[in-house]
């Protein structure tokens, strides 16, 4: 079987670091001293920002997990998780998330005395397979384990992409070629090298894949030199790292396009700029640094005169969302580094506000004419109406 | 002009009788049955009589109205009686009461509730009440039918027949046959009634019967008639200015001077010259009442408003205790643990008010972990059984974070948890939002009072649920070292592909060190026992009981479980020490032995401390 194609060169070697890690456990207990689980500290507190590197990178702090009666079940857990992931890197297998989570199911169904182990919900064993990761400090792809592709359907007539497979040959994906259909990127490691036919004059990232689509359907590339991409929401480390890729290569004027609320700037757009905090050890592969914010702006809402909605705080969503912005102003690296005050004004705006705009609002600018979301973004391309 | 006409208020009832209860067939029964109940509870009261009320609710045939049935409701006594010539007045005419605007906190205030039953009932089924009396002076006693006439608001009594009545010396019976509903449990039901009128009576022998079911009698659980306090006078800070006129003529000629000081309370001569300072003519107070003209009262009534007076006295209010709550309290099963709180008498908005709180969880009702808690109301010992959510008790109860007791609480909503809320509400003038005195109208000062007693019964429920949470977190931790560390040590010895030698070192090192743990743990729980046996002895102390002789109280069952709690640490600690002995001489058992061993250990000691309590 071809070797799979890696995201990156790996400096360790993981059957051997996880043997290391299960010695000095099994050691520790021989010697009734405290085996100690220790990974890195993915959250803001240990996140930091500096605009020249362009996405969140951690800081010193770890998380301890020393084994007690409290924690004894989530190390039983991680090392039950190890093991089937070690087996996998053995024999070549992949798996996604899901699959792991039912194939830990499945061998805890058939031996009683694993039930105590036994996942109420998926999220429970994705939590112990993305510790491992920030524990070896490997990429969750590295431990041979996808998540499901999400988002990144592609347009464009002028981008061409030619992908070398795992057994070494190549493939080449004419985008001006599939017709109705995108390309997606995988939420795999792909080796793909980037080409276009003409200059390409930016690359819209667009928040609801709908929204691209109906743009595509109307005639978006055909009409203008670029790349158009939906995100579906907050983009997956494919959709990541998928832009990244495109900015290396092409280097673009990159742009996003979403919705006017704490939740798209917080989670969406910040996430494919900058990186998450829980995905701190990953935030240099799957981030994009040069896209920018094309909308919605607050001034936006005025020069369109956009229909726009109160925030609902009875709403526990949208209460969240505002408390988790007031939290960004205080403590995320990203909103208070003074490069990105034009969003954590964004972000001010709309807390004192407390009004939502959707994207699709620009639909109702005027409604005869299908192609009016279109005319508004190249204009506020062409002005510089962006953050 | 279409002609204007004068109705009685017999008509106006009659027309309205949804006003004071009867505004759907379900309500109606448990209406008729409350203002019975309450009729004889407040008699047996006043004659110092330890009551004895006999309840039977029948389903007799059916109703005339649609989707009705044909309910007889009947009620016994053993309270005084009532004269012949009373029977008429107390069952037939509205607005004829011994207790109204006395300023006593006694269940029925203004006389309309049973005429309004035996209204309904005439609707109904064409028939008022059917009464049996005696009093201890009768030789025998008079039965008859009341009917209200309507026309005149006067009571009718007909068919009146003598009759020996058992050997009963003195009593009254009442029975309604009325269209109606019946529902047993909820909010509305019967049931709940019954055991909340228990629960604030612990004075109550009560027995009944509801439809088909067995006859139920709950006996008292103390021989003391409660000391009905004597009747208070008004605060003059309560009134309006039209009550304070009307107030006026019950005095006749009297001057105001005297008026203000004999009709009211807290008005004393240093507060007759305190008004002359703020403005009021002194001669005015030496005028006669009826020679004042509609202007002087409203310039009186402005300045005795205007002027700081005395809080009127707390001595007016009655408390049922928390010796008797804690007894009455097992009169509704038996309960897992419970806190009751008696509250000194307090001033609210001028009116003298206690609150007592009695918190409980049960071992056998039927109540969800994740629903709300069931909750009691009770104004004057009277249960409020609809339209809780504009009640002050409730208000109260939202308003406390239940969550630091230990109590999960959806925001601004009533803890969830298999817990009944008992409050009770004692004052001679409590404001209610409607004449069927459901709610209580809710003050800022009468929400703080409750609130801070619910806090101080929240505290005291805190240290039982603490305990407890202490137990399960104990026996959690023994599970996990049972069912977890195994799994961890294989799965270590298979990725390292160890010896069975190590995976023996490895299993004793883990026994070890997660034995620490549940050590630790149990000390966190004999902490939680320690502090749960130093609030009871406070209490007891408080209370003027010795701890040890209180057996007949909930008190003993939570002694005895802390007895129970420290005999089960000892064999605990016993059988981590074998544990440990047996693992350094064998070390051939499985690590899941020991925890287990400790837990079969653990659920003996309390069977056996079980078995010794009974």
């Amino acid at each position: 079987m071809a070797k799979l194609i890696s995201v990156r060169e790996l400096k360790i070697d993981i059957p051997k670091e996880a043997q290391i890690l299960a010695e000095r456990m099994l050691s520790d207990l021989e010697k009734s001293k405290r085996p100690v689980l220790e990974a890195v500290k993915t959250s803001l507190d240990n996140s930091f920002y500096n605009p020249k590197v362009g996405y969140l990178t951690p800081g010193d702090k770890r998380v301890r997990t020393e084994l007690n009666v409290s924690s004894v079940q989530k190390l039983a857990r991680v090392v039950f998780m190890l093991e089937i992931l070690l087996r996998n890197l053995d024999i070549g297998a992949v798996n996604t998330k899901r699959e792991l989570y039912y194939i830990c199911k499945g061998l805890i169904k058939n031996d009683a005395k694993l039930r105590p182990l036994d996942f109420e919900d998926q999220v429970e064993s994705d939590t112990i397979v993305d510790f491992i990761g920030d524990m070896l400090q490997v990429y969750r792809e590295e431990l041979n384990c996808f998540a499901n592709d999400r988002g990144g359907q592609t347009y464009s007539q002028q981008l061409v992409v030619t992908e070398t497979m795992a057994d070494g040959e190549k493939a080449t994906i004419d985008l001006s070629t599939l017709g109705t259909a995108p390309f997606q990127p995988k939420n795999k490691p792909q080796s793909l090298r980037l080409k276009a036919r003409k200059k390409i004059d930016f690359c819209l990232v667009i928040e609801s894949e709908g929204t691209a689509n109906t743009l595509q359907s109307m005639g978006f590339t055909k009409r203008n030199n670029c790349i158009l991409m939906g995100a579906q929401g907050v983009p997956s480390n494919a959709v990541r790292g998928w832009c990244k890729l495109i900015e290396e290569e092409l280097a673009p004027p990159m742009y996003f396009f979403g919705d006017l609320d704490a939740y798209t700037l917080q989670n969406i757009f910040r996430t494919l700029k900058a990186g998450s905090a829980a995905s701190l050890i990953r935030n240099s592969h799957f981030s994009a640094p040069e896209v920018r914010f094309l909308g919605v702006l607050p001034e936006d809402v005025k020069k369109y005169d956009l229909p726009f909605y109160k925030v609902r705080e009875s709403d526990p969503a949208e209460a969240r969302a505002l408390k988790k912005a007031k939290d960004a102003l205080e403590n995320d690296p990203f909103f208070l580094d003074k490069k990105n005050k034009g969003l954590s004004d964004i972000l001010r705006w709309l807390m004192k506000e407390k009004i939502r705009c959707e994207q699709q609002s620009l639909f109702s600018v005027d409604p005869k004419d299908p192609i009016k979301m279109e005319k508004i973004i190249l204009e506020k391309i062409r002005n510089g109406s962006y953050v | 002009m279409s002609k204007i006409t004068k109705s009685s208020t017999a008509e106006y009832f009659a027309k309205n009788l949804q006003q004071v209860g009867f505004s759907s067939p379900l309500k109606a029964v448990l209406t008729t049955l409350k203002e019975a109940v309450d009729n004889s509870m407040d008699a047996c009261e006043q004659a110092e009589i330890l009551p004895e009320i006999e309840v039977q609710i029948q389903r007799v045939g059916q109703g005339s109205s649609k989707n009705t049935d044909l309910i007889k409701i009947s009620v016994e006594d053993n309270g005084p009686g009532l004269e012949v010539d009373d029977l008429a007045k107390v069952f037939g005419e509205y607005l004829a009461s011994s207790k109204f605007g006395k300023g006593q906190c006694s269940r029925g205030q203004q006389g309309i509730g049973i005429s309004a039953a035996t209204t309904w009932a005439q609707l109904t089924n064409a028939k008022g009440a059917f009464v049996i009396s005696k009093t201890a002076s009768m030789r025998k006693a008079v039965s008859g039918q009341v009917d209200v006439d309507i026309k005149t608001n006067s009571g009718v009594l007909k068919n009146k027949q003598t009759l020996d009545w058992d050997d009963k010396k003195h009593g009254v019976r009442v029975e309604f046959a009325i269209d109606g509903r019946v529902q047993l449990n909820g909010d509305g039901g019967l049931i709940t009634y019954l055991e909340g009128t228990v629960l604030v009576n612990p004075h109550l022998t009560l027995k009944y019967k509801l439809l088909d079911n067995d006859w139920v009698t709950i006996e008292r659980v103390s021989n003391d008639v409660p000391d009905i306090p004597v009747a208070t006078l008004p605060h003059p800070h309560t009134f309006k200015l039209g009550e304070f006129i009307t107030h006026s003529t019950l005095y006749g000629k009297i001057t105001l001077d005297k008026f203000l000081k004999t009709g009211f309370s807290r008005v004393s001569d240093q507060s007759l010259k305190d008004f002359v300072a703020k403005g009021l003519p002194k001669a005015l107070l030496s005028k006669p009442l009826t020679a004042l003209r509609p202007e002087d009262f409203k310039k009186v009534f402005q300045i005795v408003q205007d002027t700081d007076l005395m809080a009127p006295s707390t001595k007016s209010v009655l408390t049922v205790g928390e010796d008797a709550l804690s007894k009455s309290i097992q009169r509704l099963g038996e309960t897992d643990f419970f806190s009751v709180v008696t509250r000194k008498p307090a001033i609210c908005d001028f009116k003298p008010v206690v609150v007592e709180v009695a918190l409980a969880r049960f071992k056998h009702r039927n109540l969800e972990a994740d629903e709300p808690v069931q909750l009691l109301r009770f104004a004057n010992r009277v249960p409020l059984q609809f339209d809780k959510s504009g009640c002050a008790i409730t208000w109260a109860i939202e308003s406390v974070n239940w969550k630091s007791y230990g109590l999960s609480q959806p925001k601004g909503s009533l803890p969830l948890g298999p817990y009944i809320f008992a409050i009770s509400l004692v004052s001679p003038f409590i404001k209610f939002k409607n004449a069927s005195k459901e709610t209580i109208d809710a003050s800022e000062e009468l929400v703080e009072e409750i609130r801070r007693a619910l806090m101080q019964a929240g505290q005291k429920l805190s240290r039982h649920i603490k305990k407890e949470s202490k137990e399960a977190d104990l026996e959690r931790k023994l599970a996990h070292i049972e069912q977890f560390g195994p799994i961890l040590v294989e799965s270590l010895v298979r990725i390292t592909d160890s010896s069975d030698a190590r995976k023996k070192r490895a299993e004793e090192g883990l026994r070890k060190l997660l034995g620490r743990d549940s050590k630790d743990a149990m000390e966190d729980l004999e902490q939680a026992a320690i502090k749960l046996a130093a609030q009871k002895t406070r209490e007891a102390k408080r209370r003027g009981h010795d701890p040890d002789d209180d057996t007949a109280s909930s008190e003993s069952e939570e002694e005895n479980d802390i007895i129970e709690v420290t005999e089960v640490m000892k064999e605990n600690k016993k059988a981590a020490r074998t544990t440990k002995k047996a693992a350094d001489k064998a070390g051939k058992k499985s690590a899941s032995s020991p925890a287990a061993k400790k837990i079969a250990t653990t659920n003996a000691a309390k069977k056996k401390a079980g078995t010794k309590k009974k």
